[in-house]
C-alpha cells in the first residue's frame, strides 16, 4: 500500500538518493497506524493529529493554557443574541503545499459537509451537532448547531481536516485523497504504507514552522512495547510513544535517553450500571468506591506511573476545579462494610469484567480490585472477555460492572452526556433527571467561568449517584532520545512543529 | 459465517467511541450486516466468483486489492524462511542420519528440538531484545529503511532492489528480513532437521547403498547421489506441509517485527471484525495451501521415477 505522490517534485530522485541524511529526520514508533488515504476515513487520535499537521485544522486545545487556540482559524465569536451561530475567522494568505492556493472559506465549508456525508466517513458524530456551514466572504465561515452547544470546539477544532474544495471537485475523492494530500498544515506528505509507515516532511514556507523543527518526520508502526524500546535505544526511532511501567527501567538505565512523562485524558473508571441488579441500588455502588485502594494499586500495579482521580476529571482537562474536594471520595473499607451491613448486601455476587492488554495492567489492577472487594463482604468474581466480545457487549448496555476506560476528554461534555445523560448511549444506563437538566445547562452556557462552574455542578450530581467510580489517569511515558526537545502533550499526538533537534 | 458467529460487532469496533447509535446503524446498513447472513454469505459467494472479494469494512479498500499488495511481503518472507530451514536443516539432517550419534548428530538433535519446542513469537522477541537491542547488529521492525528502495516493479523488495541494480537497498532488505524469516522458519528446520535425519538413516541400510558401496563408490558419492536422493520424499512432503504452517506462522511473525505483510493484515482483520478482509485473506491462505499441495504431488514424481500419475 504504498503511495507514491507522483506530484511533488523529485520524488523519484529523493528515493535513491540519500543525502536527504542531510536533512534532519525524527522517527517515531507509534502503535496505530490510519487505516485510510481518506483524512476522514479514521477516527483515532493518531490519526487525527498527523492529518491535522499535514492538512491542516481549525485550532486545537492548548494544555499549557487550558484554552482553545486558532491554527487555521485566526480567531472566532459566537452570536450574541443567537448561540447557535458561530463565526470563525481564517488566517489570510495561507498557501498551499505543492501549489499555493491559498486557504479560503469554501474549503472548510466543504471539509464540514465531507466529514458528514462522505461515504468512508468515520468522523461523523464531530459535526452531528452541525446544522450548516455557510462561507461568509472569502475568509469568513459561519456555522449554525441546532442546539446551543458550548464545546462546538472540542467537536470540531482539530478533528475537522481543512481539505481542498477545488482539488475534490475535479478528481474525485478518492484520486485527491491518494494522488493530491495537498494541505494548509506545516507538515506535506511524503509516503504512506499503511500499517508500516508515515512520513512527513516539513514545508518550510509554513508560518508556524521554524528551523529546528525535523524536516522529516516519519511515525513508524511498532505496535509491541518491547520492539519501542529496542527500537529507541538502538537509536532506529527517536521518540517511542507509550513505554508501559515495567519497561521504562531499560530506558532509564541507558544513556542518552530519556523517561518523559506526561498526564493523559484518558479517564479510567469502574462503571455500575444502575438499571442492572444488583447494582440498582446506590449503597452497593458508592461502597465499592469507598472499597477500591486506589493508591495502592497505583504505586503496586501500575509502579506509581497514573494520577489519582479526586472527581471525575483530572488537573489541564477543561472545567477541572481544585477546590472541589467534596467529590473526592475516600478509601474507607471499614465504612464501605457497615453500608453493606445496613443495607444487608452483604454476600452479593458480583462480576468484575475487564479487557486485557488494552489499558497498561489493565487485568494486573482488576485483579488487585478483587480482594478488594471481597474484604467489605462482596463475592467478587473477575470476567476477561476477549475485547470484541466485552465493547460489544458494553455499547448494548449488557455489562453491568465494568472497569473501562474513555479517551479524548479534554472537554469532559462529550464523554459525560454519553456515558451519564438520559439517551446518550446504554453503556451505563443511568437516567437522571437532575443529572440531564445539569448536562444540558453546561452545553448551553457560553461564558467559559460559567461554564466551567456548570460543568462541576453536573460533576457533584453524578458522583452522589455513583454510577462510576473515577479511578485515575495514566500517566504517558515516552522514550525520547537525548538529540531532540520535545514535550509530551496529554493528547497523544505529535506534532512536528513542537520538536525541536537540537 | 464461523466469523460471523463470534461476539463482537464491526460498526461498534470500527467506529468511534463517540458515535452515536445512529451512526452505527448507519455503518451497519452501508456493510450490509444489517441482512441476515444466508443472504450476506450468498452475496459475497457471488461477488467472489466474479473475483470481487468485498470491500474491507476497515481499510475501505477493495479486499483483492489489498492482498495482492500484501501478499508479495509475506512470500518474501516465507521464501528467506525457507531457505533458511533447507541450507541449514538438510546439511546437518543428512551428516546426522549418517553418523548417528556422533557430535554432529547431537548437535543437529539439539537443534531440531530447540526449532521445534521454540514458539515463534517468543523467539521473534528475543531476537529483537538480543540481536537488535544488546547487539545492534539488525534493525528491529519495518522491511526497508525510507529513502532507499525504488518503485516497486515486482512488490517483492530484495528483488525488485536487485533488478533496479541499488545493492544498497538490497543489502537493505536483506537485514530486514533476517530476523523475522529466523523466528519464523526455526520451527520448519527443527521438523526438517529430524525428518531428514530420520529418512537418511531409513535408507542408509537399504540393499542398493550396500551395492553401491561394494562398487566401490566413495562415501559421499554413495550419500550424496544414492542415499539422498531416495531420503528426498519425506523431505519433501515435510517442506510441502510446513510451507502452509509458514503461511500461518506469518501472522504472528509478521505482527512481532511490524513486517508489512498479509499475516498482519489478517490480525488486524480479526481485531475489528472485518469480515470481508477476512474471508478475503483466509481464502487465499487456502488456495495458497491448495496450490502447494499440488506442486508437491507433481515434485514427487520428478524426484522419484518410480511415481506415476497414470492408471
Amino acid at each position: 500500500m504504498k503511495l507514491t505522490i507522483a506530484t511533488i517534485a523529485g520524488a523519484a530522485a529523493i528515493a535513491t538518493a540519500i543525502p536527504a541524511i542531510a536533512k534532519t529526520q525524527i522517527s517515531v514508533g507509534v502503535t496505530e497506524t490510519v487505516s485510510s488515504y481518506n483524512p476522514h476515513g479514521d477516527s483515532i487520535s493518531m490519526g487525527y493529529g498527523i492529518w491535522c499537521q499535514v492538512y491542516g485544522c481549525l485550532g486545537t486545545y492548548d494544555f499549557k493554557t487550558g484554552n482553545y487556540v486558532g491554527m487555521l482559524a485566526e480567531r472566532w465569536t459566537i452570536d450574541k443574541d443567537d448561540p447557535n451561530i458561530w463565526t470563525f475567522y481564517l488566517k489570510k494568505g495561507m498557501k498551499r503545499h505543492n501549489d499555493g492556493k491559498e486557504l479560503t472559506s469554501e474549503d472548510v465549508v466543504h471539509s464540514i459537509n465531507r466529514m458528514a456525508t462522505d461515504p468512508q466517513t468515520r468522523q461523523k458524530q464531530n459535526v452531528r451537532h452541525v446544522k450548516e456551514a455557510v462561507a461568509v466572504d472569502k475568509y469568513t465561515v459561519k456555522i449554525v448547531t441546532k442546539q446551543p452547544t458550548a464545546p462546538l470546539l472540542e467537536f470540531i477544532f482539530d478533528r475537522v481536516m481543512i481539505t481542498g474544495k477545488d482539488l475534490f471537485d475535479k478528481h474525485g475523492a478518492k484520486t485527491a485523497d491518494r494522488q493530491y494530500p495537498w494541505g494548509w498544515g506545516p507538515y506535506k506528505l511524503k509516503e504512506i504504507m499503511i500499517g508500516q509507515r508515515i512520513v512527513l516532511e516539513k514545508e518550510a514556507s509554513h508560518p508556524d514552522v521554524k528551523k529546528e523543527n525535523p524536516d522529516v518526520l516519519m511515525f513508524r508502526v511498532m505496535r509491541e512495547a518491547e520492539q519501542r524500546v529496542t527500537a529507541l535505544l538502538n537509536r532506529e526511532v527517536q521518540i517511542a510513544q507509550f513505554i508501559p511501567p515495567h519497561l521504562a527501567v531499560r530506558i532509564e538505565k541507558a544513556p542518552n535517553v530519556d523517561v518523559v512523562p506526561t498526564s493523559s485524558v484518558e479517564l479510567m473508571f469502574l462503571a455500575m450500571s444502575p438499571k442492572s441488579k444488583p447494582w440498582d441500588n446506590p449503597v452497593l455502588r458508592k461502597a465499592v468506591c469507598h472499597a477500591i485502594d486506589r493508591d495502592s494499586i497505583i504505586k503496586a500495579v501500575l509502579k506509581g506511573q497514573a494520577e489519582r482521580l479526586d472527581g471525575p476529571i483530572g488537573p489541564g482537562q477543561y472545567g477541572y476545579d481544585p477546590k472541589a474536594a467534596e467529590m473526592k471520595v475516600e478509601y474507607d473499607p471499614a465504612k464501605a462494610k457497615a453500608m453493606l451491613e445496613k443495607a444487608g448486601l452483604i454476600g452479593t455476587e458480583v462480576e468484575l469484567s475487564t479487557p486485557v492488554g488494552r489499558y497498561v495492567n489493565d487485568k494486573q489492577v482488576t485483579e488487585a480490585m478483587i480482594p478488594m472487594l471481597n474484604a467489605i463482604g462482596l463475592k467478587a468474581k473477575l470476567k476477561t472477555p476477549e475485547w470484541p466480545t466485552l465493547w460489544a457487549n458494553v455499547q448494548k448496555g449488557r455489562v453491568p460492572f465494568y472497569f473501562m476506560g474513555r479517551g479524548s476528554v479534554v472537554d469532559p461534555s462529550p464523554a459525560f452526556a454519553q456515558y451519564f445523560e438520559t439517551g446518550g448511549s446504554p453503556r451505563i444506563g443511568i437516567s437522571d433527571p437532575g443529572i440531564d437538566a445539569a448536562l444540558q445547562k453546561e452545553r448551553a452556557t457560553f461564558d467559559p467561568d460559567a461554564r466551567k462552574k456548570a460543568i462541576n455542578d453536573a460533576f457533584r450530581l453524578i458522583v452522589a449517584q455513583q454510577p462510576a467510580c473515577f479511578m485515575w489517569r495514566h500517566k504517558l511515558l515516552y522514550g525520547q532520545a537525548q538529540t531532540i526537545a520535545y514535550t509530551p502533550t496529554a493528547s497523544g499526538r505529535i506534532f512536528g512543529v513542537e520538536i525541536s533537534v537540537k | 459465517m464461523l466469523v460471523q458467529a463470534a461476539p463482537g460487532d464491526p460498526a461498534d469496533l470500527l467506529l468511534s467511541d463517540e458515535a452515536s447509535k445512529e451512526d452505527v446503524d448507519e455503518a451497519r446498513i452501508r456493510w450490509g450486516l444489517d441482512q441476515p447472513v444466508y443472504i450476506q454469505y450468498w452475496k459475497f459467494f457471488v461477488a467472489a466468483l466474479h473475483g470481487d472479494l468485498g470491500t474491507s469494512f476497515r481499510y475501505a479498500d477493495p479486499v483483492l486489492t489489498m492482498i495482492i499488495e500484501r501478499l508479495p511481503a509475506t512470500i518474501e518472507l516465507a521464501v528467506a524462511s525457507i531457505l533458511i530451514a533447507v541450507i541449514v536443516a538438510i546439511p546437518l539432517g543428512v551428516w546426522a542420519g549418517a553418523r548417528p550419534n556422533s557430535w554432529v548428530d547431537n548437535l543437529g538433535s539439539l537443534v531440531g528440538f530447540f526449532g521445534i519446542s521454540m514458539p515463534n513469537f517468543w523467539f521473534g522477541i528475543m531476537l529483537i531484545l538480543v540481536v537488535s537491542g544488546l547487539l545492534n547488529w539488525l534493525p528491529s521492525a519495518g522491511r526497508d529503511t525510507y529513502g532507499l528502495g525504488g518503485d516497486p516493479i515486482t512488490g517483492f523488495y530484495i528483488l525488485d532492489s536487485i533488478i533496479q541494480r541499488n545493492w544498497v537497498a538490497a543489502w537493505d532488505g536483506v537485514k530486514y528480513i533476517i530476523m523475522p524469516a529466523l523466528a519464523l522458519g526455526t520451527n520448519m528446520m527443527g521438523i526438517l532437521m529430524r525428518v531428514t535425519r530420520s529418512s537418511v538413516m531409513e535408507v542408509m541400510h537399504e540393499d542398493y547403498v550396500r551395492t553401491a558401496r561394494a562398487k566401490g563408490l566413495t562415501e559421499s558419492v554413495v550419500l550424496w547421489h544414492h542415499v539422498v536422493r531416495n531420503a528426498l520424499i519425506p523431505i519433501i512432503t515435510v517442506v510441502g506441509l510446513e510451507l502452509g504452517t509458514l503461511l500461518s506462522g506469518s501472522i504472528i511473525v509478521e505482527t512481532v517485527f511490524s513486517w508489512p505483510g498479509s499475516g498482519a493484515l489478517l490480525i488486524s482483520a480479526i481485531t475489528s471484525r472485518d469480515y470481508p478482509l477476512i474471508t478475503g485473506t483466509v481464502l487465499t491462505y487456502t488456495i495458497a495451501f491448495v496450490l502447494i499441495n499440488f506442486t508437491i504431488d507433481i515434485l514427487y514424481a520428478m524426484i522419484d521415477p518410480r511415481i506415476r500419475f497414470d492408471k
